[in-house]
C-alpha cells in the first residue's frame, strides 16, 4: 500500500496572543493538484494561518508537517510560492523592473554562491509567459497596474516552480474583469501544471466553480468538502448570511 | 590641477576616499532600500565613541571605531528584536548616548583639539598608511560580502517575510549588512568624518532612485555619483583647505538637487 504525504499536514493548531484566542484546534491535510479557498471574516485569523504555515508566526501549540517533514526541519522552501495579502502595494520607489522581481523567484533555488544559469533564465521566461506578462519584462513595477503588478508576484513566486502556491487575498484592489481573468489563470495552473492552489478571498460567488474545497476561517475552521454544495454549507450561509445567496443568484445571471 | 597627487598625504587620500566611496554607495543601497538610513547616522556616533577612546588611550582609533561601531549595530538589532520599542526611537537613543559618551571620554581624556575636529568632518591630510593599508584590506572583504549577496540582500529589502519563506537566511544576512556597514561608516572617518559619513552612505542612492531604473542600474548610478563627488569634493578641500567630508557631502547634495530637478514629473 502506497500512501500520499500530504503537503501541509496541520494538527490541533492554537494560537493564543495577550490571553485572546485566535485560532482555535485547526487540523487539516492538503494534498498536491487540490484547489483549496478559504473564506472567512475579517480578522477571523486566515493571514495568520497562512503565516503559521510558512513559518512566519510561531503557534502556541500544535503540529504543522510539510511534505511529510516537521515545520523547522523542512528546508525545500523553494517548492513553495507564496503571495501576501496587500503584495501588488508595492514601494512606487522601489528600483525593480518586472524581471528583477521575477528574477528573485530563482533565489532560494539557487545555492547561494552560484551565478544566474540559463536555466534560471529560461524558468523566469516560462513564469512571465504563464502569467501573459513577458512584454512587461524591462517595465518598472512601480509604473504597473494593480492587476499586472499581482501578476509580476505571482510570476515570482512561479519562477522557482513551486509544487503549491499560497495567495493571500490576491484581489485586493484588482477589477472584475481582471479577477476572472485571474481565476482562470489560477484554475489553468491548477490543471496544466498540476500547482497545488491554496489562496484566501472574499468572493466566494466568482470562484464556487473551479474550487475542489473550501475552508471557512472564524478563529475555528470549518472544511467543505464538495464544491457543488459549498454555498449550502452550513457554517458558509451562516457567516455570509445573506450575502452567499446574493452572489448565489449573481451567478446565475451569467 | 594634477599637481595635487604629487604629495603622498594626497595620494593616499585619493585611494582612501575611492575606496570609501565604492563601499558606502553600495551598502547604501541596501541600507536606503532597508529604510535603515538613521541606522548609518547612529553608528556613525557610536563610532566616534572608538575614536575618543582611542584618542584618549593612544590606540589607533580606526579600529576601536570598527569594534564599536560593530559593537553598536548588534545591540540595536538585539533591542530591535528584544523589545517592543519603535526602532527609529532606539536609533534616536544610541545616537544620542554615544554622542554623550564620546564627549564624556574625550573631555576626561583632554583630547578636544585638531585631530578630534578631523575625525568629525573629514580631513585629507590625517590618512596614514596605515590606514590606507586598513581600508584597502578590510573593505575589500565587506565588499566581496556585500556583491557575494546583493542578490538575497535585493530581495531581503523587498520584502523581508517572502524571502524569508523562500528559504532565504533573513536573520543572518540582516546581521552581516549591520556588521558590514558598521565596518565601512569606522573606516570612512577618517576621510568624511563621522558626523558627515551618513550622507555619502545614503544621497548617492537616493540620487539614483530618482532615474527610476532598475536595480543594477541605480546601484551603477549612485556608485557613480559617490565616485564623483569624492574626487571632487577632495580636490575642493585640496584647493581651498576646507574640511574633506563637508566638501564631499555638499558635492553629493548637488548632484542630488539636480538629479530631482532633471526626473520631475
Ligand atoms: N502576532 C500577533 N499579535 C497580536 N495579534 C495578532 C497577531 N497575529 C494575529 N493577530 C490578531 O489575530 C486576528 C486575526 O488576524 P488575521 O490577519 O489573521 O485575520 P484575517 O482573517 O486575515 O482578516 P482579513 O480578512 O481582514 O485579512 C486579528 O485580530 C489580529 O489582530
Ligand atoms: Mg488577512
Amino acid at each position: 500500500m502506497k500512501f500520499k504525504v500530504p503537503i501541509f499536514d496541520v494538527k490541533n493548531l492554537n494560537f493564543i496572543v495577550r490571553g485572546q484566542k485566535i485560532l482555535s484546534d485547526i487540523s487539516f491535510e492538503i494534498f498536491e493538484g487540490e484547489y483549496i479557498a478559504i473564506i472567512g471574516p475579517n480578522g477571523g485569523g486566515k493571514t495568520t494561518l497562512i503565516r503559521m504555515l510558512l513559518g512566519l508566526e510561531q503557534p502556541t501549540s500544535g503540529e504543522i508537517k510539510i511534505f511529510g517533514k516537521k515545520l523547522k526541519n523542512f528546508k525545500e522552501w523553494y517548492k513553495i510560492g507564496y503571495v501576501p495579502q496587500r503584495a501588488t502595494l508595492v514601494d512606487e520607489n522601489f528600483p525593480a523592473t518586472v524581471e528583477d522581481i521575477v528574477k528573485m523567484g530563482r533565489i532560494a533555488k539557487r545555492g547561494i554562491l552560484a551565478g544566474i544559469s540559463s536555466e534560471d533564465k529560461a524558468m523566469v521566461e516560462d513564469a512571465l509567459a504563464k502569467m501573459d506578462i513577458l512584454d512587461l519584462k524591462d517595465k518598472m513595477v512601480g509604473t504597473l497596474s494593480g492587476g499586472q503588478r499581482q501578476r509580476v508576484m505571482i510570476a515570482r513566486a512561479l519562477a522557482s516552480s513551486p509544487k503549491i502556491l499560497i495567495l493571500d487575498e490576491p484581489n485586493t484592489g484588482v477589477d472584475m474583469v481582471s479577477q476572472q481573468r485571474f481565476y482562470t489563470l489560477l484554475a489553468k495552473l491548477n490543471k496544466e501544471d498540476n500547482i497545488t492552489i491554496l489562496f484566501i478571498t472574499h468572493d466566494i460567488g466568482v470562484i464556487a466553480d473551479d474550487i475542489g474545497r473550501l475552508f471557512t476561517i472564524n478563529q475555528k475552521a470549518t472544511i467543505c468538502n464538495d464544491p457543488k454544495k459549498m454555498l449550502s454549507c452550513e457554517e458558509v450561509s451562516e457567516l455570509y448570511g445573506i450575502d452567499a445567496h446574493a452572489l448565489h443568484h449573481h451567478k446565475h445571471e451569467h | 590641477m594634477f599637481e595635487m597627487f604629487e604629495y603622498d598625504f594626497m595620494q593616499r587620500a585619493f585611494v582612501a576616499g575611492l575606496f570609501i566611496a565604492v563601499l558606502a554607495s553600495i551598502s547604501g543601497n541596501f541600507i536606503v532600500l532597508r529604510r535603515y538610513s538613521l541606522m548609518s547616522e547612529t553608528l556613525a556616533h557610536s563610532a566616534l565613541v572608538g575614536v575618543a577612546v582611542g584618542l584618549v588611550a593612544g590606540y589607533n582609533p580606526l579600529w576601536v571605531a570598527v569594534g564599536v561601531a560593530i559593537g553598536a549595530a548588534w545591540l540595536i538589532e538585539y533591542l530591535r528584536s528584544a523589545f517592543s520599542l519603535y526602532s527609529d526611537a532606539i536609533l534616536a537613543i544610541i545616537l544620542s548616548g554615544s554622542l554623550a559618551v564620546a564627549v564624556i571620554i574625550v573631555s576626561l581624556g583632554g583630547a578636544f583639539n585638531n585631530s578630534l575636529f578631523s575625525y568629525l568632518f573629514g580631513s585629507i591630510l590625517s590618512v596614514t598608511n596605515e590606514d590606507v593599508i586598513t581600508i584597502v584590506i578590510v573593505g575589500s572583504i565587506s565588499l566581496l560580502f556585500l556583491l557575494l549577496f546583493s542578490k538575497e540582500l535585493y530581495f531581503i529589502a523587498y520584502d523581508e517575510e517572502v524571502a524569508q519563506t523562500s528559504g532565504i537566511k533573513v536573520k543572518f544576512l540582516n546581521f552581516l549588512l549591520v556588521s558590514v556597514v558598521a565596518i565601512i561608516i569606522a573606516l570612512s572617518i577618517r576621510v568624511v568624518g563621522s558626523l558627515l559619513i551618513g550622507a555619502l552612505m545614503v544621497i548617492p542612492t537616493v540620487a539614483a532612485l530618482q532615474y527610476r531604473v532598475g536595480f543594477r542600474n541605480t546601484m551603477l548610478i549612485s556608485l557613480f555619483f559617490a565616485l564623483f563627488s569624492v574626487i571632487f569634493g577632495m580636490s575642493l578641500s585640496y584647493y581651498y583647505s576646507l574640511p574633506s567630508g563637508a566638501t564631499i557631502v555638499l558635492s553629493i547634495i548637488v548632484i542630488f538637487i539636480i538629479s530631482l530637478i532633471i526626473n520631475k514629473k
